[in-house]
């Protein structure tokens, strides 16, 4: 009874504990295992808490709660790799479907050690029994495989969507790609746009701008095209929000996120209860297309739409009088708001040219859909108008947008019902600015637009933070090392301000202009070597007082009573025996033998000129040193690293 | 950045004060938080969530940064909730600054703690700031930095422009700071006199920015023997010691800006990282007042620098001037004939937080600029007690400088002697050591104590050619250009050295005028006490052991006295 009592006391805390373990700090996960070590009596309570938070935390925060478990599982062992085992396919899989690809590559990595015994431990078997394992990595084969057929048949879309990309915006009145200009009369090219068959990928797809159709032409096809397919587009919606949700889960702060969500859920509802007009459905369906990051088709597209492949030779007679509206919708500042609204949150961009595909479903099924009655303008249709999610009621209604931008959709979708894949959580746009060039005008009027996706530069890229100065890092594998080092600087600092506090510091002296211009800063968050290196160049003579001590020459005092009593043959004085504490031994300061005479260091670099100290005889600047400053010195101290002969060579003699 | 309002305090006047309770501040996306702490009171800020900067520098979360005389705002890109509360008071500064000992002091009876949040003096929310602006202009600057790159060119070269309190010094630690948070390292060259960058008052210095800049102590330290928490940086100083770059006609100040700029080009020419960042140059906002030679001025270190990009804050009168003076002229750089590189001018808006420091409180400043160079930062911070282990937001190191005697016969002190433009306001200069005529560069022995002695017999100092646009001194100046008006002080030592600052140069006792004047400094001794009879004087070095033999400079004029820091 008393032990179940503490066993929730003990969970309870633990919980707690885990709550607070919102980064990959070895520390606290060291702590958190030190705590379950001496708990091992609750091992169950324990790791059903564990199980729960990474179940229940956001995917920020499942890799350092799932390192816990591996830390855990590594350095304690037997009862809670039973308990954690037991589940552990069901969190494994639940959070690597949440995560972004980084942090899945970790999850990869840390699956991996699970296979293989634990390091540096006698016991050969490995971390979990390899039933365990291999579950989770078949099932995370056949993701790989999914997902890798999706890549290519997006990789498919692409080569499709190049050719249109190219084509200007009021496309249908201009040349269609030269790829079908060789299958068609050059006399039907110019009107007829691209309804090709397009051999080179095996599909063929009707181009974007003839699906969406919204055309007057009493074509049957088209016609049919004009219905709507209220199911498609519910599936469309629901694709949609389902992306929506999971940005709000990452990204649960954005308001504009939320905003999105509530949008779109709302449109759901609208959409059930059938309230909106022929016309309004095919806006709301034309924008959903251009929002959808991806088709909600898990496999080739052409294989689910064989229909299209059947020769639809002039389907569409021209259409000039649209081209018109159709530049109209397509007005940059629109554009902008859309994809603003979109985009910039942290979530895949539409790749606005898919419109063309995604419409396919709709197209195919030919589901009629009774029009409704026009209902009073919905007040949610305004406010989705005012985010950019329609055009202005006044638009005609016609294609959907197409963006001249060739925004790649790097992203699969998530596909019900399959392994999920969710999409990387970096946005694309923002890792461009980093790596690509900037763009910022400096005059008057550009400096003062808001530039948002840059200060994101600034903060959200760098998400690796450093706690005691708040500095930050990229959340690469080299910010991470980069932090690493920075932390081991914090470290050291701390350790020498300890030991500094102990005894009198004093301001330096400024550097002269030579050492100054030889001098480079040294980072928080260089390798050691590094900033040592940089440390002694900064750092010019002050080096050598620090040195002084440990490097002073000394020799053990001679046993032999005449030797004893020998001079130093240059100054003909006697050494002076002194009791080191260090050695336990007598020894004669400042003395060096050379060959089989004893000298005074002193006296010996005096008349050899090249003595070890020779900032001693630059008699004020050697007292005067500058400043010790500079970082990782102490670990210079003593060390014969070969930084030291550097050290040597740049000194003023 | 300057806050208002700030007077001294008498620290006695608080002894029964009960610190206010912590207060929360929530701070909306875009907004800041600007507030004032007198000298003498601490006033604790710890972010609990979100983001926030100090002029660029983040604030990391949870730890609690203290905060004593100073002005200055904490901005927000995301929103933010600081915690605010009251640190105890403390009176270090007590003999440094006599509260109310100026009559300039309008509030000097008024105690130093307000009634703001956390014991501020004066504490506020505000939503509009032109940190979009100033964060464009980073970005901008990144551009050209990419652009410079990719052209094998030297990164942009920036000069701030501005009023007095206007923000100049703010935003050069804002572009400084966002530099570095981007991994770059900038080369921030201060060429105000009045406030020191890493060093005291009266310094010229160039620093070249790697690593964060402080949040607590302006923009960090100078490198001391001991260990420090947020890395020390390392400036090359300069001295000079006199507050309007105009004293001379400029001749002083334009010797040492070239020399400067030259050390800098030096280093830049070196040190890739540097190359590719370009150089950010705060100025005086002296400079920016409609006076003759100030543009004459501007000119120089536009040249010197080879200046890509002119920043103007806050002055409409100064960016026309600036547009017509240099808006895409050519870059003095030796690359600029090849590569078109032309100067722009850009407008840039006055933050509504910038508030006019008065002259109290930049004494303070001073004071306490010259205190911390010596003794390190005055502030008893209980993070570092509580937190001895990770103490790191705390500056607080306390140095040890070492007392000792000088014989002033065997010291090599210059003086510059230049007859000040306010000479008549400059009310504590009995000695009138600074009205002698221009010496010759290094001038013999002789000449000098004749000189010397004629200054000592006559009970009316011979004020040649007083600046003002005279002409004898001008032509004076040009037949001989390397007149430096630096004289050596000759024996008995006056009284005047006492509580002022000698500057020791790098420069060789032996070493002319002109070397001296260009010599960078190694660092500062305070003159305690001047005992002319025996002709001893008691200095505090910061460093132990015996005072270098070089060449010293006497800050008679600037910054000048700077009473009780011993004692």
């Amino acid at each position: 009874m008393s032990s179940g009592l503490a066993s929730d006391e003990v969970a309870e805390d633990y919980k707690n504990s885990l709550e607070d373990l919102t980064t990959n700090d070895r520390f606290q996960i060291s702590n958190l295992t030190v705590i379950a070590k001496e708990n091992t009596e609750h091992a169950m309570a324990i790791s059903r808490v564990l199980e729960n938070h990474i179940r229940t935390t956001p995917p920020a925060q499942k890799l350092p709660a799932l390192y816990v478990v591996d830390s855990i599982v590594k350095n304690v062992g037997t009862p809670y790799t039973l308990f954690l085992g037991r589940n552990m396919y069901q969190t494994f899989m639940n959070a690597y479907t949440l995560v972004d690809s980084q942090t899945r590559r970790k999850l990869d990595e840390m699956l991996k050690t699970w296979k293989e015994p634990v390091p540096g431990s006698l016991d050969t078997r490995p971390v979990f029994p390899p039933e365990i394992t291999r579950s989770i990595e078949s099932a995370l084969i056949k993701a790989r495989t999914a997902a890798l057929q999706q890549q290519q048949a997006r990789s498919q879309h692409e080569i499709l969507t190049r050719g249109r990309n190219g084509t200007p915006l009021g496309w249908s009145n201009t040349q269609p790609p030269a790829q079908t200009m060789a299958r068609y009369p050059p006399a039907s090219s110019q009107t007829v746009p691209v309804h090709s068959q397009r051999n080179g990928a095996g599909h063929a797809y009707p181009p974007s701008g003839d699906t969406h159709v919204a055309r007057a032409t009493p074509t049957i096809q088209v016609q049919q095209r004009l219905e709507i397919d209220l199911s498609a587009l519910n599936r469309d919606i629901e694709a949609l929000i389902a992306t929506a949700r999971v940005d709000f889960a990452n990204n649960h702060l954005d308001p504009s996120v939320q905003q999105r969500l509530k949008a779109l859920l709302d449109l759901q509802g609208i959409l059930q209860r059938h309230e909106l007009t022929q016309e309004q459905l095919k806006l709301v369906r034309d924008q959903v297309s251009a929002l959808a990051p991806k088709p909600v088709i898990p496999v080739p597209p052409a294989q689910t739409v064989p229909a299209v492949s059947t020769p639809p030779v002039a389907a569409t007679p021209p259409t000039h009088t649209h081209s018109q509206p159709l530049q109209q919708l397509l007005n940059p500042g629109m554009l902008a708001g859309l994809i603003k609204a979109t985009a910039a949150r942290q979530q895949p961009t539409p790749p606005p040219q898919l419109a063309g595909i995604l419409p396919q479903i709709p197209v195919m099924s030919n589901t009629p859909h009774p029009a409704v009655p026009a209902a009073p303008e919905n007040p949610l249709i305004a406010a989705l108008r005012a985010q950019g999610l329609l055009p202005p009621a006044s638009a005609p209604p016609t294609a959907s947008t197409v963006p001249p931008s060739n925004i790649a959709s790097a992203f699969p979708l998530i596909v019900p019902g399959q392994v999920r894949y969710t999409p990387p959580i970096p946005t694309p746009q923002a890792q461009g600015i980093t790596e690509g060039q900037l763009n910022v005008q400096l005059n008057t009027a550009s400096i003062k637009i808001p530039r948002h996706t840059l200060i994101a530069t600034l903060y959200e890229m760098r998400s690796n933070r450093c706690g005691t100065c708040g500095r930050r890092f990229f959340a690469t594998e080299e910010g991470k090392e980069r932090k690493a080092r920075h932390l081991d600087w914090h470290f050291r600092t701390n350790q020498r301000m300890c030991d500094a506090a102990k005894r009198a510091q004093n301001r330096s002296w400024y550097v002269d202009e030579r050492d100054w211009i030889k001098s480079r800063e040294a980072g928080d968050d260089q390798d050691l070597a590094e900033t040592e290196a940089s440390g002694d160049t900064a750092g010019g003579h002050d080096s050598n007082v620090a040195k002084k001590g440990p490097s002073k020459p000394w020799i053990r005092a001679p046993n032999d009573a005449a030797l004893r009593n020998t001079p130093c043959p240059i100054c003909q004085e006697k050494f002076e025996s002194t009791w080191s504490e260090e050695v336990q031994d007598w020894i004669w300061q400042d003395a060096t033998k050379v060959g089989s005479r004893v000298y005074h260091a002193s006296c010996y670099a005096e008349v050899t000129k090249e003595g070890p100290n020779p900032a001693n005889r630059g008699a004020p600047l050697a007292r005067t040193g500058t400043p010790d400053s500079v970082l990782g010195k102490r670990k210079a101290e003593g060390t014969n690293s070969p930084g030291q002969n550097v050290r040597i060579k740049t000194e003023p003699v | 950045m300057s806050l208002p309002g700030l007077d001294l305090t008498t620290p006695s006047g608080d002894k029964e004060f009960v610190p206010a309770p912590p207060t929360q501040i929530s701070l909306s996306k875009g907004s800041e938080w600007r507030f004032e702490v007198a000298f003498g009171t601490i006033v604790r800020v710890k972010l609990l969530a979100g983001t926030a900067e100090l002029f660029g520098t983040e604030l990391a979360p949870s730890q609690t940064y203290t905060f004593s005389g100073t002005k200055a705002a904490i901005y927000t890109w995301h929103g933010c909730t600081l915690e605010v509360s009251a640190g105890e008071s403390y009176s270090t500064v007590d003999s440094l600054a006599p509260g109310g000992s100026n009559g300039s002091t309008t509030t000097a009876t008024t105690t130093g703690r307000g009634l703001g949040a956390g014991g501020c003096q004066s504490e506020y929310t505000a939503e509009e700031t032109p940190m979009v602006e100033y964060a464009n202009v980073h970005f901008a600057l990144e551009t050209m930095r990419q652009q410079a790159k990719a052209q094998g060119r030297d990164g942009p070269r920036v000069l701030i422009l501005g009023p007095e309190d206007a923000g100049k010094t703010s935003l050069t630690k804002i572009l400084t700071a966002y530099a570095t948070k981007t991994g770059r390292q900038p080369i921030v060259v201060n060429l105000d006199p009045t406030e020191g960058m890493l060093s005291v008052p009266g310094t010229l210095t160039a620093t070249a920015f790697r690593t964060m800049i402080d949040i607590e102590e302006g923009w960090g330290s100078s490198p001391m023997s001991g260990p420090s928490a947020v890395p020390v940086k390392l400036p090359l100083v300069y001295f000079y010691p006199m507050p309007n770059p105009l004293e001379a006609e400029g001749s002083v100040y334009k010797g040492i800006v070239s020399r400067l700029a030259l050390s800098v080009m030096g280093r830049m020419a070196e040190d890739e990282d540097s190359r590719e960042t370009g150089i950010i140059v705060d100025t005086p906002g002296i400079l920016s007042q409609s006076k003759a030679g100030n543009v004459e001025l501007i000119k120089h270190i536009v040249t010197e620098f080879a200046i890509t990009t002119i920043l103007v804050i806050g002055s409409e009168r100064l960016y026309s001037t600036m547009m017509k003076n240099f808006d895409n002229k050519p870059t003095a750089s030796a690359s600029a004939v090849a590569s078109d590189e032309r100067i722009s001018v850009v407008k840039l808006s006055k933050s509504g937080g910038c508030v006019d420091r008065d002259a109290a409180f930049m004494k303070a400043v001073r004071e306490s600029q010259i205190r911390t160079y010596f003794f390190g930062n005055p502030i008893p911070s209980t993070a570092s007690a509580a937190l001895s282990l990770s103490a790191a937001s705390t500056t607080n190191v306390t140095l040890s400088p070492h007392a000792q005697q000088l014989d002033f016969n065997s010291l090599a002190i210059y003086n510059y002697t230049v007859a000040t433009l306010e000479e008549d306001e400059d009310e504590y200069d009995p000695a009138q050591f600074g009205t002698d005529s221009f010496l010759p560069g290094g001038g013999n022995e002789a000449e000098l104590s004749q000189n010397y002695q004629h200054e000592e017999s006559s009970a009316t100092p011979v004020l040649p050619g007083l600046p003002g646009g005279s002409s004898s001194m001008s032509t004076a100046e040009t037949a001989n250009s390397a007149s430096v008006p630096l004289k050596k002080l000759l024996p008995p030592a006056p009284t005047g050295l006492a509580n002022s600052l000698l500057a020791i140069t790098h420069a060789a006792p032996t070493a002319s005028a002109t070397d001296v004047r260009d010599a960078s400094i190694m660092g500062f001794l305070y003159v305690a006490d001047v005992n002319s009879e025996r002709g001893k004087i008691q200095v505090l070095a910061p460093v132990g052991g015996r005072v270098p033999p070089r060449a010293l400079v006497w800050g008679k004029k600037w910054p000048g006295e700077v009473v009780g820091l011993v004692g």
